[in-house]
């Protein structure tokens, strides 16, 4: 008997090894066919045009040169050259600025007043949340309206709010505001939307332990809230800040990128580059260092995100 | 007592103050649709259509081609759904599911679409499209998305949760792995796919940039194209009750469809956020 049970662990052994052996080639290919739809999609949308944009961006290819031609870094020192990039980019990082602090605290503080146990709220949650359903597209063309000249509502009731009684589409300075003032009314009930699920994750008893501690609510929202919602604030303020880099409807409809470039942010940009001037080449490297900015913002997310699972 | 009532009447008005800045835009807009065209050139808003009129909905029928562009719209959003549920759902599987030589480093360059912009590529994805023959098709409009990363990672958590005593089970009576997915991992998933479903939709409804990069005629543009191209012609610009009517007529059906399902549509974009 003690004799026998290597025998058999052998024999058992040289079973698996056999139907391994015989193990047929589907089974090990399924996984990478189930893939394959899924990656040639991404391959031919998503890897290669990264690849390339990056590859085309050291070539002069435009309308005088539909050839590709190498010319290195050239299209990088254009950009560096150029007074409408850095304007763009300070655009850019104006409207940046302009939305995502304004964004993030009314979300939060919209987040805060709804998470009150209060009647109406499917409705205040409705109609706060509404503009994130509709296109940027009818957003511009609702805003076009509200501020014409003359006629619209910003400049009549405007005044009341000790806002100036001026052209806002048409003002060198105030144009990129009207902008910032149509991304705030179009994402604020989405970015309440994430904050309210980060508030609902933080636990009742640490308010009611600040509460027996003669904690106030004012007090309550520094030392509990807000410091528990830091990980969703960083979240939405990031996505904020990449989805300002990212903006284009409203520049394409509202302002064309004008007064002058007062508005041109950089998609705009990309887009006047290489499909109005047909200069792909350049199109190219502007893309590349908006995709480099990108990258980078979001790499951050990332890494917090794991972080935020690892605090979980 | 008092202070309680107090508080809550302090935050009624706080949210009714921020509802009204978020809504009036909108009345405003449906009230001016109703109106006759030249009601709106008056200095002092005027907000009740003096002669409620339907004509702003009939001139836009008459100014462009509005059905086709629904049409159109219609076959992009659902057709990019159709296509990336097949996709999302065996990439999903795959991922959830299966152990297999280099999955990691093929989740990461899946997760790759979620980590950069879209509007970066869009030169390379037009030279593409272009030499695919696609330029100025619907197909054109909807290739760069029938791969999703966000869906096969929501999909992905959903089919990790099926346990697998389940699928021995399934197996032991001889159910085969696309069996058990079609009838037994999709069925469990469905209110995953409800989720992406409307996010997916909804955002290829409201795109605007690629189409207007890919389209060139009639034919292929959807309706966000079709508002945007009438606003910068010299009429259009200047007919603000016929915009406006325009511009309700394309919203109309998204927001009833949000009013209704306000509680599905806020808990899909939830998870749209954290997903990525």
């Amino acid at each position: 008997m003690v004799g026998r049970a290597p025998a058999v662990t052998v024999k058992h052994r040289e079973m698996r090894n056999e139907r391994r052996g015989r193990q047929p080639l589907l089974p090990l290919l399924r996984p990478y066919l189930y893939l394959l739809p899924t990656f040639s999609f991404l391959f031919i949308f998503t890897h290669w045009p990264i690849l390339r944009t990056f590859y085309v961006s050291f070539f002069k290819w435009n309308m005088a040169t539909p050839k590709m031609e190498f010319v290195g870094l050239a299209n990088y020192a254009q950009a560096w050259n150029a007074s409408l990039f850095w304007e763009v980019l300070r655009n850019n990082l104006v409207f940046a600025a302009g939305t995502v602090p304004l964004t993030l605290a009314l979300a939060l503080a919209l987040a805060l007043l709804i998470n009150q146990k209060i009647r109406g709220l499917a409705i205040y949650r409705a109609l706060l949340f509404y503009p994130t359903m509709i296109p940027m597209a009818a957003a511009a063309m609702i805003w076009l309206w509200i501020l014409t000249p003359n006629y619209g509502l910003l400049n009549y009731y405007g005044k009341w709010l000790g806002l100036p009684d001026v052209h806002w589409l048409g003002h060198s300075k105030l144009a990129i505001w009207a902008l910032v003032m149509v991304g705030v009314w179009k994402r604020v009930g989405y970015y309440m939307v994430i904050y309210l699920a980060g508030l609902q994750v933080i636990p009742d008893y640490l308010y009611e332990a600040a509460r027996i501690e003669g904690a106030g609510p004012w007090q309550r929202f520094w030392r509990v809230t807000f410091p528990l919602v830091s990980p969703t604030s960083f979240f939405v303020g990031v996505m904020a800040v990449i989805d300002a880099f990212q903006a284009i409807d409203q520049v394409y409809l509202m302002t064309g990128g004008g007064p002058g470039n007062a508005t041109n942010l950089f998609i705009f940009y990309i887009y006047q580059n290489a499909f109005r001037f047909f200069d792909f080449g350049y199109g190219s490297a502007i893309s590349a260092i908006l995709f480099l900015i990108l990258l980078g913002l979001t790499l951050l997310v990332f890494r917090t995100l794991h972080r935020k699972v690892h605090y979980a | 007592m008092r202070s309680r009532s107090g508080w809550s009447l302090t935050v009624h008005a706080l949210l009714l103050a921020a509802a009204l800045m978020m809504v009036v835009p909108l009345v405003w807009i449906v009230l001016t649709a109703f109106k006759e065209r030249n009601e709106v050139f008056s200095q002092v808003p005027q907000w009740l259509p003096a002669h409620p009129t339907f004509n702003n909905f009939l001139g836009v029928l008459d100014a462009m081609p509005f059905w086709q562009y629904y049409w159109n719209t219609i076959v992009v959003a659902f057709g990019i759904l159709a296509i990336q549920v097949v996709t999302i759902t065996l990439a999903a599987y795959a991922f959830a599911r299966m152990q297999f030589w280099g999955r990691d480093v093929l989740f990461i360059l899946l997760l790759v679409q979620l980590m950069i912009a879209p509007q970066s590529t869009v030169i390379q994805n037009y030279i593409t499209v272009t030499r695919l023959g696609l330029l100025d098709t619907k197909l054109a409009i909807m290739a760069p998305y029938l791969a999703s990363a966000f869906g096969t990672f929501l999909l992905r958590q959903t089919f990790k949760g099926i346990p697998k005593e389940l699928e021995e089970a399934a197996a032991l009576d001889g159910c085969g792995t696309l069996r058990f997915l079609l009838y037994v991992a999709i069925p469990l998933a469905l209110p995953g796919y409800l989720a992406f479903g409307l996010v997916s939709i909804t955002y290829h409804w409201n795109e605007f940039f690629w189409p207007l990069v890919v389209t060139e005629t009639t034919g292929s543009r959807t309706l966000t194209l079709g508002l945007g191209i009438f606003a910068q012609t010299a009429e259009g610009s200047a007919d603000w009750t016929m915009l406006m009517a325009m511009t309700l007529m394309v919203i109309a059906v998204p927001l009833a469809a949000f009013l209704l399902f306000q509680r599905r549509f806020i808990n899909s974009f939830m998870q749209s956020g954290l997903g990525g």
